[in-house]
């Protein structure tokens, strides 16, 4: 009986390590290779990342596993790796969500960027804050980022509406997107996702909803006030309620499919709404300005080091491929992002059509002026996670806005 | 020693040696049945047993996916419906989708299979059509559940057009959002049911039908008191099954509401996901999760024993 049971340990056993052994896909390298983990939509976005991946390649002679998500599953299979020290060596990570993830990732200091040949001065100024937290540095930015409000050109001009010029005002803005608005379609496309919501309420109010001192603050009368008159659009009727609370690109998508003429969205997707799928002419201008002051956040994404990767070295030396002249150079002409690196940005314009070049240009170059890092606390993903859902009600008139600021606030804040 | 007792001990040694030589070769497939199920039990322990065990310790735990655990007994527990703003309301979201679409499902489903039931032309059309969304995925019936529902779909298009009359927002007011949720659900996976009770209706024992016939059952006396006594196990067997997918019930709500407007519409599944993978708080997610296994079993323990009066296995 004895043996019996002993052979069935042993052939299970036998076979749970032979199972282990299959199904094991650490990111741990220790064949040589260093896997790197990052979010990616579609085709082209795998095909872009793989161009860079192939440029470190030749740079480093370093074999790179590339292992790519959609941006709403990656932070999951993030989250899933992270707790059972599956982590790739080398992972994406977007600027807004390092808090939560911070502990994973291995802090960059002189060392780690002299192994990784990065000079920090190549890199667009604040950019890397893009990647601190709590003065540490944890990764480093492959493009920096900010708010943009796009505009159809062809729904405008049909409305008889001016186009948005630089410089403009909140009153222009208001002007704009009632103009805009007809019985067939609203003005303005309200945003559903974090900062596409909330950076009319920052600018117009001239505080972020989280304090210098790193301390959540959605209670702030003038944020407070600000986004009561940014929920106060759908009442308006210049916008309507999204159709679900997981519409989370809602504003967005109404503006890419023509639904609407105004929405604000990220510098990342520039390119996307240039070529929009719609067929109309997409304008863009920065975010306007409230008694003279206008505060836009730097935003970014970029690529650090896991705290248990077994060849940190090799993994750095990738890094500093992937963040390098030659592959920036690809980020930047293949318009997928604004690069991080300075030297590389003009080329970014240049990939784009002759007629649209300068206008774009002049519009990111306003956009970028005078922007300030985006303050965060540690659980602000948490915060924006539990933020979301509620918003619909908020458009819809079942909660205020105080309310929503007030419960969260109560609920994190501490 | 006699003859008879030699006799009895050849015999004896005889029996032994079989024996010895019966032993050995069990012993022998017993390691060869063990060694063709190893693979499944290794499986089995790898993927269930392991899991199960190591939720059951993360429930006593504060286990942030990243940083230290800390042992705190039943904390997380006692936090799930004392302090946490969004369990309770899971919860009960949870039970009224369950109580909403269990009976709705089975009625449905029950409904199209006696529909379905006559040799009418065309009824095996019928029945792929109807069983078409359960296999269609989940994604899609939601995204075309969305363009009928949205505020300029097809519904409110056609409402405005037709009759002048402008319905709500479905998916953005609370108890039309789980009243939506439920329709979806019903819809979608009524063709699984009408597939069991369809495959019960056939099997009815024609002699017991023509019985009740000449005694005089006709139309709902003949469903009431004979089809649905006679087709009972498989009702007992959809309801035991329907339930605890309602109870588990995740996709659709995180697709076509999200979980809101604000958590109207959050059932325990998500609430569990949204803990462990947002929140990062696996070790609450983890206690979420096994209250949601204690409400499971003990309903189905209910049905079990409530079966007894109602379930007839004998024709």
């Amino acid at each position: 009986m004895r043996n019996r049971t002993r052979t069935a340990v042993a052939a299970a056993a036998g076979a749970a390590l032979l199972l282990a052994a299959g199904c094991g896909d650490s990111g741990g390298d220790g064949d040589g290779t260093v896997v790197f983990d990052m979010w990616a939509g579609g085709d082209d976005e795998v095909d872009a990342l793989r161009a860079q991946v192939e440029i470190a390649e030749e740079e480093t002679g370093v074999e790179i596993r590339l292992r790519t998500s959609p941006w709403n599953d990656f932070f999951t299979q993030l989250t899933t790796r992270a707790s059972s020290g599956e982590m790739a060596c080398l992972t994406g990570m977007n600027g807004q969500r390092l808090g939560d993830y911070a502990d994973a990732f291995l802090p960059l200091g002189e060392e780690e960027l002299a192994t990784a040949g990065i000079d920090p001065a190549d890199f667009t100024e604040g950019s890397l804050d893009i990647m601190s937290h709590e003065g540490n540095l944890y990764g480093i930015p492959y493009d920096v980022a900010t708010m943009i409000v796009y505009y159809n050109k062809d729904m405008l001009d049909e409305a008889g509406v001016p186009e948005p010029a630089a410089g403009w005002t909140f009153d222009d803005f208001e002007d704009t997107i009632a103009g805009a608005t007809t019985d067939a379609q609203p003005g303005f496309g309200v945003g559903m996702a974090e900062f596409q919501w909330m950076s009319l309420p920052i600018a117009r109010s001239g505080v972020q909803p989280v304090t210098e001192d790193r301390q959540l603050d959605l209670t702030n009368p003038a944020f407070v006030e600000a986004s009561e008159w940014y929920f106060g659009l759908v009442d308006e009727g210049y916008a309507a309620v999204p159709g679900s609370a997981s519409d989370t690109g809602w504003g967005e998508e109404q503006y890419q499919n023509a639904n609407t003429a105004v929405a604000l969205d990220g510098t990342w997707n520039a390119v996307t709404y240039l070529n929009n799928d719609a067929g109309f002419r997409a304008g863009m201008v920065e975010l306007p300005s409230q008694g003279g002051e206008r505060l836009g956040l730097v935003l970014g994404s970029g690529y650090g080091i896991s705290a248990d990767c077994d060849d940190p070295e090799t993994a750095l030396q990738v890094l500093g491929a992937l963040v390098g002249e030659a592959a920036q150079d690809e980020v930047a002409s293949s318009g997928r992002s604004y690069p991080a690196r300075s030297s590389s940005q003009p080329l970014y314009f240049e990939a784009l059509d002759d007629e649209i070049r300068d206008e774009v240009e002049a519009a990111f170059e306003a956009a970028f002026t005078d922007l300030e890092g985006q303050y965060s606390t540690d659980n602000w993903t948490q915060i924006n996670e539990a933020i979301q859902p509620n918003l619909i009600s908020v458009y819809a008139g079942q909660m205020t806005p105080a309310e929503l600021l007030e419960q969260t606030q109560q609920q994190f804040g501490g | 020693m006699t003859e008879r007792e030699c006799e009895a001990v050849t015999t004896l040694t005889g029996s032994t040696k079989r024996r010895r030589g019966g032993n050995q070769l069990r012993r022998i497939e017993t390691r060869q049945a063990l060694g063709f199920i190893s693979p499944a039990l290794a499986g089995l322990a790898l993927f269930t047993a392991f899991p199960v065990v190591l939720s059951i310790a993360m429930s006593f735990y504060q286990w942030p996916a990243i940083g230290e655990r800390e042992f705190v007994g039943l904390d997380n527990y006692v936090n799930l419906f004392q302090n946490h703003p969004d369990f309770i309301p899971a919860l009960r979201n949870t039970i009224v989708f369950t109580l909403l679409f269990v009976p709705l499902n089975l009625v449905v489903s029950l409904t199209l299979a006696l529909a379905l039931a006559p040799r009418i032309r065309g009824r095996a059309a019928f029945r792929v059509l109807f069983f078409l969304p359960v296999v269609t995925p989940i994604v899609a019936n939601v995204l075309m559940w969305k363009i009928l529902l949205q505020p300029n779909g097809l519904l409110s298009g056609a409402s405005s057009s037709l009759f002048g009359v402008t319905l709500p927002n479905f998916l953005a007011h609370p108890t039309w959002a789980m009243v939506m949720v439920v329709v979806m659900s019903v819809w979608a996976g009524m063709g699984y049911n009408m597939l069991i009770f369809s495959a019960a209706l056939e099997q009815l024992p024609e002699s017991v039908l023509e019985a009740a016939r000449i005694d005089g059952a006709h139309g709902y006396r003949m469903l009431l008191r004979v089809i649905v006594p006679l087709i009972s196990p498989a009702i007992f067997f959809a309801t035991v099954m329907t339930m605890i997918t309602a109870m588990q019930v995740f996709a659709q709500p995180q697709l076509l509401t999200g979980g809101g407007p604000g958590n109207s519409t959050m059932p325990l599944v998500m609430f569990i996901y949204n803990q462990a993978f947002t929140f990062q708080q696996m070790g609450l997610a983890a206690a979420a999760a096994w209250i949601l296994f204690a409400f499971i079993i003990t309903l189905t323990a209910v049905q079990f024993r409530a079966q007894k009066r109602w379930v007839h296995y004998e024709v």
